[in-house]
């Protein structure tokens, strides 16, 4: 006898059919999304050179397998009430409303004589034993969903094997986050060990900090390429300002003097000379200071006076102030008056200490200086400009010579090398060619001379008038214009600047697309011009 | 459980259309709409031009169902006490009374044949007949006897001298069934059977009584919860100010079908069902009845009207319009 457990059998093995083929169609369709999604971040993630090539390849791989599984497993469980999916599978197999119509009439207890209940329901069994459920439910993938599939991963493959010039740029992008981070923590780590020298003052250490709490701020605000290796080196160039060229002769100074006195055994000054002799003037001036005159015995003063006199000698050129104060304290000595002695030499004490003071915070300032550099340095070859970044990175330049910055762009790398100096100041920036070698690093000593290759003579060529050109101390020359050419004047142009833009803006257009500008600096190539456009 | 089968209904049914066939040539939808509406207990409009056999048709099935038949030709003067029948003065034993003599309409199987000759006041009193299976005159009523069915023809051609009928009386109608053309190898058949020695005649299939089984059957064949919406979105479609009605509902449409055409959709479709083998409604039998069951419903605006659209298209487009459930 039939019974509706029999239609239900065959229904639910209609329904776990219906269920594999959804989840096979819809695994497909996941794949394709995944597809689809992966490329579009991973485009996105390339353009923006925030995607290295092992995360592209997790992206591409992972993304859509993940979707693909998901799309699988909500198509295999997703909600299939029986009556529903009989009244669908009447549709599909064309069985005439038979299997849909036995199920409500069991399951909702319709109203019908119990004969055409029966009926029904035999019916209904013998026409769903002839479907043939896989034909109907056949788990092969669409044809034009299997193309789409594979036009895709092809796509990926492309950016994949194509993309070289992207994922560089991403991986120097992310170099340089990670550099700037560092500096970052570098620039903190200077900061506590500053507050934390006893050998400044307060006013110093606020001096030192100031722009180096703005430089940190400044990178975590704008960590790019450009402001930060900009950040760095004026930060290195504002400290390198601080510090006072002299100190370094003071120091020079004050260790030979230190030197001399520790070599001899026994003085009263032998412990000052060593402390200066270490650098360590807080405590040289402390001993200098504690020195009794007045119990020393009548030779022990002699020989103080002595060492105070080969001390200010030695200090004459340096320290004239402090030169004065022992050579006071000297005469004082020899004269016998201990008690103008002994003033002679606490104001001498104080002198070193605050001798020593500005040397600690020259030299401090100095460090610090060279620490910029060499994180600009560093920021830079993070970036990819390594040869610049090793000029960047060679000692401060505290030469007199011109105090030049120069970025070179080309196919062989980006770099850029900067100095510090008082001389006068110079930026450049040249596309395409390999870095120009000026002698101008920051531990170059700033500009030198040059071999000069050709001057002309003939001014407007043959048959123009002869022109005097200068000697070698530039004496001498003929002058042939003069026109407004100081920065506070702009002069007048002859040609409209509107005229000349869009020549420009093609030459720099074809630069990049020709890909002679490096992918980072494209964007900032571009919005240059675009603040340029009249 | 009625005391018929369910093969007895069909062995019935093909028998009728067996009995039906050896007179009628060719028709076999319009002889299976007309033996639809009788198992489904409906009234049948036969539409078409003359010499089509409508007549004929409902005359051999007359003769193929053992029923009471009788025919009226509607014409212009014919009156209502014409068909439904008049009391008359009759003198039984010296005693002189009114008597009621019953009309033509006092048949199972009524042909009103022409009926759109008769003035309106007659074909409404077919009215009554049609819905009640009753006939009032001078205030008493008389009951019909069932089966009782209404077969009528009209023709499209002439409009002279004719009067439409009205929508409340086309309603009353189960089925409007439009009788076309045979074809060649259908005319030549009837040329062969009508000109030759012997005129066929058709045999008793059916009576009255297997009708009435046959009907009652009919009705407990069961449809499906999403089948009934579907027929009823499918009658509120046929409304122009319906959301779900069609661009040529909402055009050529002035005033949709009424429930009665929902109720023609389920049994024309229940009998079609059983005709067809199966024990239950399938959207294919609703749609078998859907041009027959609704297209006399379905009220053409003036544009409709005027540009020539067939109600059978707007109907057409519905089938293919409205969404299946499910």
């Amino acid at each position: 006898m039939t019974t509706i457990t029999d239609l239900s059998q065959v229904l639910n093995s209609w329904i776990r059919r219906l269920r594999l083929q959804r989840a096979v169609m819809w695994a497909l369709r996941g794949f394709i999304l995944g597809l689809a999604v992966s490329l579009a971040l991973g485009s996105i993630g390339l353009y923006r050179a925030e995607l290295l090539r092992e995360e592209f390849l997790t992206l591409v791989i992972f993304a859509p397998l993940l979707i693909c599984l998901i799309s699988a497993l909500t198509a295999f469980f997703w909600r299939l009430p029986p009556l529903e999916a009989a009244r669908r599978f009447d549709r599909l197999f064309r069985l005439g409303e038979r299997v849909s119509t036995a199920l409500e009439l069991h399951q909702l207890h319709l109203d019908a004589p119990t004969e055409m209940i029966e009926r029904q329901l035999q019916d209904a069994l013998a026409a769903s034993t002839t479907v043939d459920a896989p034909r109907h439910l056949s788990l092969r993938p669409r044809l034009r969903e299997g193309f789409l599939a594979l036009l895709l991963i092809l796509l990926i493959c492309a950016v994949w094997l194509r993309g070289d010039r992207w994922f560089e740029a991403a991986r120097q992008a992310r170099g340089v986050e990670q550099a700037v981070a560092e500096q970052t923590t570098k620039i903190e780590e200077i900061i506590k060990q500053i507050d934390s020298r006893e050998a400044l003052s307060e006013q110093q250490k606020r001096a030192l900090t100031a722009p180096l709490k703005e430089a940190q701020q400044n990178l975590r605000e704008n960590p790019s390429l450009e402001n930060s290796v900009s950040t760095l080196t004026s930060t290195g160039e504002k400290l390198q300002a601080l510090s006072d060229p002299q100190s370094q002769q003071m120091s020079k100074g004050l260790k030979e003097a230190g030197n001399q006195l520790a070599g001899q055994e026994g003085s009263p000054l032998q412990e000052v000379g060593q402390d200066l002799a270490q650098g360590d003037y807080v405590s040289a001036a402390s001993r200098l200071q504690n020195i009794a005159v007045n119990e020393l015995s009548q030779a022990e003063q002699q020989q103080l006076a002595d060492q105070l006199q080969a001390m200010a000698d030695a200090l004459g050129s340096t320290n004239p102030g402090l030169a004065s104060e022992l050579r006071q304290a000297a005469d004082a000595l020899r004269s016998g008056d201990t008690a103008s002695a002994q003033q002679a030499l606490d104001r001498a004490a104080q002198s070193l200490a605050q001798a020593g003071q500005q040397i600690t915070f020259s030299q401090t300032a100095s460090q610090t200086a060279s620490q910029m550099q060499q994180g600009a340095g560093q920021v830079l070859a993070a970036g990819g400009g390594q040869q610049q970044a090793n000029q960047a990175g060679q000692g401060t330049g505290s030469g007199q010579g011109s105090n030049q910055s120069g970025q070179t762009n080309g196919t062989d790398g980006s770099g850029a090398g900067r100095g510090s100096g008082t001389g006068e100041s110079q930026t450049g920036d040249e596309a395409g060619a390999a870095p120009i070698q000026q002698n101008n690093g920051p531990g170059d000593g700033g500009e030198t001379s040059y071999e000069q290759i050709y001057a002309p003579r003939l001014l407007g060529g043959e048959g123009g008038p002869q022109v005097g050109l200068p000697d070698a101390d530039g004496e001498g020359g003929d002058v042939i214009g003069e026109g407004p050419t100081t920065p506070g004047d702009p002069g007048t142009s002859l040609v409209p600047y509107s005229e000349v833009y869009s020549e420009y803006e093609r030459v720099n257009n074809r630069a990049i697309e020709n890909g002679e500008v490096p992918a980072q600096f494209t964007q900032i190539i571009k919005n240059y011009f675009d603040s340029l456009e009249p | 459980m009625t005391a018929l089968s369910v093969d007895q209904f069909r062995e019935y049914a093909n028998k009728t259309e067996s009995e039906v066939g050896k007179v009628i040539v060719g028709q076999t939808e319009v002889v299976r709409h007309v033996l639809v509406s009788i198992l489904a207990g409906g009234h049948v409009l036969l539409e078409g031009v003359p010499g089509l056999g409508k007549t004929m048709l409902i005359r051999t099935l007359g003769e193929a169902l053992d029923l009471k038949f009788s025919r009226i030709q509607f014409t212009p003067d014919l009156m209502p006490a014409d068909i439904l029948g008049t009391e008359i003065l009759t003198d039984q034993d010296g005693r002189r009374e009114f008597r009621f003599r019953p009309g033509p309409l006092f048949a199972n199987l009524v042909l009103a044949d022409e009926i759109n000759r008769a003035t309106p006041k007659t074909q409404s009193a077919l009215l009554e007949a049609m819905q009640e299976g009753s006939v009032t005159v001078a205030q008493q009523t008389y009951r019909l006897e069932e089966p009782f069915f209404v077969m009528a023809t009209q023709n499209p051609l002439e409009m002279e001298g004719t009067y439409p009928l009205p929508e409340a009386q086309l309603d009353r109608f189960f089925f409007k069934v439009n009788v076309d053309l045979p074809d060649v190898k259908d005319m030549v058949e009837i040329l062969d059977r009508t000109t030759g020695k012997e005129t066929p005649s058709a045999g008793r299939a059916i009576s009255g009584a297997d009708i009435i089984q046959m009907r009652a059957l009919a009705r407990t064949v069961p449809i499906a919860s999403h089948v009934k919406e579907y027929i009823a979105n499918f009658v509120l479609a046929t409304h122009p100010d319906d959301p779900h009605a069609s661009p040529l509902v909402k055009k050529y449409v002035r005033y949709g079908v009424s429930p009665r055409g929902g109720q023609a959709l389920v049994l024309g479709g229940k009998v079609t069902a059983l005709l067809s083998g199966r024990y239950n409604v399938a959207f294919e039998d609703v749609h078998a009845v859907a041009p027959a069951a609704l297209r006399h419903r379905l009220l053409l605006n003036f544009d409709g009207l005027a540009e020539g659209v067939r109600t059978d298209d707007v109907i057409n487009e519905l089938i293919d319009e409205v969404k299946i459930q499910g």
